[in-house]
């Protein structure tokens, strides 16, 4: 009887209130698209995130992975949800470049950013070999020797944009074999099947720790606290950003007050010590941009994407 | 390293992650043992939950999962003819006979016991030998998989039933639709004919819960009122003989030692797994078997061959991981990033660093292969009850596990018109006696073929490093060999039945 007494009252509030209302957003759980399987990087960080966002909203965020088509097949679904708030999804790097390469339509401005909440360091990573065991050594022997430094990189992914970053920067040509995610890259890095390749402090760092593998530069701003003996590439001659960084998006058209009231949430997960300590954890480091910032960032990002995408077509 | 043992141990040994262990492991039989559940779908599931626990907890709790995961798959393949994950393929060859033929118990507590035997053999040799064997596995280059994949491709030959060119042509059409959706290197749609349904390609577990599972159900209903009035899928002689079975399968020695060993190596490589390994080991042993002609028709060792198999892959996946922080399966990248989250580096120093939980991990492995067996045992005859269930209920049921596992997989509304599509194929060539194993082997291995065959290609374009590394050129020759020896095989048998084998069948 009592519940019946409540969910009439329930009723009537929302029926006062009207449409949802920002200041209740979210009032019913969060579906979080995962457009990569489980088990990778944007799986492991995202599940921290939507847990931090579960706690901080009090609803439930489940995460679904829709894996398929370097990510896109999940955005694309994504897509089509309503624009209610109640469906967000994610976004890196890899979104622009198969936009460029023309593997899908989609691209970030076709989604309202939200937030950027995740940036991972990317260090160029050396295999032990003969010929070089430094970054200028890598890039003397290159020059000497065109297409002789075998790079692993996912072909058309994110990886792929690094090298030819750094193909461009220091005029080099590196040859490319194709390896699906960082695990199989330093695999064949550590087994000397190539000879370069980007790398990550939680798939590398013990490998260069043992001394089987050599981190030769950072694409950060600033040296990491993970590994403060490699130079960054500004060091080097280059300022290049090499990261993958990770951001919440919502469907296009999603009203403002509830974009705006997401974007808080996230802030505040973002400040969580549990949440900002998992990620460091997993190589990866906490960061807040909200929506201007992001878009900014993504815009920039785009322009870098679209200068060197002939490199990644071929 | 005693010391390390023992921390890990007392972690293992505390009551609350033993029931969260036992859980765990009956999630695990439970999930693998619907078909269209997998066990990566049930360790996602477990995968938020260990965030709150310790570390060795967690894992522990998951490798429970694994392991129970490995022989659930068994239940389904052997009393319904479905594999109830891709790794008990094999399983269903002997398995379901030898249910059919009255001895569905028989058939179960051969599977358990393989199982929980292959598991441990495979413990031994991930503590003993971890780090050699995972500095081998990493050695190995493209050329060495490709070479590897031309030898397991030559395993059709034992897969292809009563037409050696109906088996060929069922692998032919496996390789065709592996071919479908995204390179595997570049991302660029193939045969995909601009359809949003075929561009993400067909997914394997689809393709394998399409051909197995829908075709098998509906022959089911195709042979509805043929047999005896009571509609169960088995006749009801339930008699499990758990002791002397395990009597059984320990009087196959050598069975149980090569398909264990064909699971760890298999297992330890990064890529490879369950689903391959089960169908290497069956084969192995048919060959070495001095009555081949008695797998498919529900000989203990194919079932032993097949489970001590697959389950071998548990411990074998983890050798690579433990000793150098390489997941060698997509269940093993989730028990490192249960652990990353937890601040644990998983590499090569993970030993050194954290010799508690590595050692923990061997215990844990040891525990949950127990508490599986205990489980299968004690919940046996629950199990065969599913064959007192009238067909008219048991096939929708498992009918909708189907549908709902084949959705879960990715999400994808699509998956379910492919499944449709697929579960037509599969009843048709299952109608007109195509094999339908080597079709899964096709999908299984080609695209592990082709994204090495370039890889090796882009790494170097010489052909002949296939032959110049040892050992690519020795699977190569091996691969040539188990050819010879197949068609000599095949020639034989056809003498022997000349007077009454059709003679069109074969050519």
């Amino acid at each position: 009887m009592f519940r019946k007494i409540a969910v009439a009252a329930g009723l009537l509030a929302a029926a006062i209130a009207g449409p949802a209302q920002a200041q209740d957003y979210p009032e019913k759980p969060i579906e979080f698209i995962v457009p990569w399987g489980p088990g990778g990087g944007s799986d492991t960080l995202m599940r921290i995130v939507a847990m931090g966002l579960a706690k901080e909203s009090g609803q439930a965020v489940p995460v679904i992975n829709m894996p398929g088509v370097g990510g896109t097949v999940g955005l694309a679904e994504f897509a089509k949800r309503p624009a209610d708030g109640y469906t967000v999804s994610q976004v890196h790097e890899g979104l622009l470049i198969a936009n460029g390469t023309g593997i899908t339509d989609l691209n970030w401005d076709s989604f309202m950013p939200i937030a950027l909440v995740t940036s991972s360091p990317q260090y160029l990573t050396l295999s032990k070999n003969d010929n070089f065991s430094n970054f200028e050594e890598m890039v003397a022997y290159a020059k000497e020797n065109p297409g002789a430094v075998r790079a692993g990189v996912t072909l058309a992914g994110v990886p792929h944009l690094h090298m030819a970053m750094i193909e461009d920067a220091y005029g080099i040509e590196f040859s490319y074999v194709g390896y699906e995610g960082t695990g199989q890259r330093i695999r064949a890095l550590v087994g000397g099947n190539i000879d370069v390749a980007i790398g990550d402090v939680s798939s590398a760092g013990q490998f260069v720790e043992n001394g089987d593998l050599i981190f030769a530069a950072v694409g950060m701003p600033e040296r990491t606290t993970d590994a403060p003996d490699v130079p960054t590439f500004k060091e080097l001659g280059h300022d290049l950003d090499l990261a993958v960084t990770r951001g919440v998006v919502l469907p296009k058209d999603t009203p403002q007050d509830v974009a705006d009231a997401l974007e808080a949430h996230l802030e505040k997960v973002m400040q969580n010590e549990d949440v900002r300590t998992k990620i460091t954890n997993v190589g990866s480091a906490p960061v807040f941009l909200g929506q201007d910032e992001y878009k900014a960032y993504l815009g920039n990002l785009s322009e870098t994407v679209d200068r060197l995408i002939g490199k990644l077509a071929g | 390293m005693l010391d390390a043992f023992l921390a890990g141990a007392h972690q293992v040994f505390a009551f609350d992650t033993l029931i969260y262990m036992l859980i765990g492991s009956i999630a695990g039989i439970v999930a693998a043992a619907i078909p269209g559940f997998t066990v990566t779908m049930a360790i996602i599931l477990t995968l938020p939950l260990t965030f709150t626990m310790d570390p060795l907890q967690g894992v522990s709790v998951m490798l429970s999962v694994y392991v129970g995961g490995y022989t659930g798959g068994l239940i389904s393949a052997a009393l319904l003819g479905i594999p109830g994950t891709p790794s008990s393929v094999a399983t269903t060859f002997d398995a379901y006979p030898m249910a059919r033929k009255g001895e569905p118990g028989r058939a179960l507590s051969l599977g358990v016991w393989s199982s929980f035997f292959g598991t441990v053999i495979s413990t031994i040799v991930l503590v003993l030998a971890a780090p050699p064997l995972a500095l081998i596995a990493v050695k190995l280059g493209p050329w060495e998989y490709f070479s590897l994949i031309v030898f397991a491709l030559t395993i059709v030959a034992s897969l292809v039933g009563n037409s050696l060119m109906r088996g060929l042509i069922a692998g032919v059409i496996g390789l065709g639709i592996a071919t479908i959706g995204p390179d595997p290197m570049m991302g660029r749609p193939r045969l995909t004919f601009d359809s949003d349904i075929l561009l993400p390609g067909l997914p394997f577990l689809v393709v394998l819960i399409g051909i197995f599972a829908i075709s098998q159900l509906m022959s089911e209903v195709e042979d509805h009122g043929k047999k005896d009035a009571s509609g169960a899928l088995i006749p009801d002689v339930i008699e499990f003989k758990t002791w002397s079975v395990m009597r059984e399968v320990l009087m196959r020695p050598i069975n149980l030692v090569r398909s264990s060993l064909v699971g760890v190596f298999i297992g330890a490589l990064p890529g490879a797994g369950g689903s391959i390994a089960n169908l290497l080991a069956y084969d192995q042993a048919k060959r070495s078997s001095k009555k081949p002609e008695e797998f498919g028709k529900g000989t203990p060792d194919g079932v032993i061959a097949s489970e001590a198999g697959n389950s071998a892959t548990a411990g074998g996946g983890l050798i690579p991981m433990i000793a150098l922080g390489i997941p060698g399966s997509a269940v093993d990248a989730i028990l490192m990033a249960a652990l990353m989250v937890h601040g644990i580096s998983v590499g090569p120093r993970l030993i050194m660093d954290n010799a508690d939980l590595a050692y923990g991990m061997f215990v844990a492995m040891v525990v949950a292969s127990l508490m599986m067996l205990v489980v299968c045992v004690l919940s046996m005859r629950l199990f065969l009850r599913v064959t007192d269930i009238p067909k008219q209920f048991i096939v929708p049921t498992v009918m909708i596990c189907c549908v709902i596992g084949a959705f879960a997989l990715n999400n994808r509304v699509t998956d379910l018109y492919l499944l449709g599509a697929i579960g037509l194929v599969g009843y048709g060539l299952k109608s007109l006696d195509y094999p339908l194993a080597p079709l899964v082997l096709g999908v299984i291995l080609g695209p592990i073929a082709e994204t090495n065959l370039r890889r090796a290609l882009m790494s170097d374009g010489d052909w002949t490093v296939f032959f110049t590394r040892p050992i690519s050129a020795v699977l190569l020759a091996a691969a040539l060999l188990s050819v010879i020896f197949s068609v000599r095989s095949v020639l034989k048998m056809r003498k022997k039945d000349r007077p009454t084998t059709d003679e069109q069948d074969g050519d």
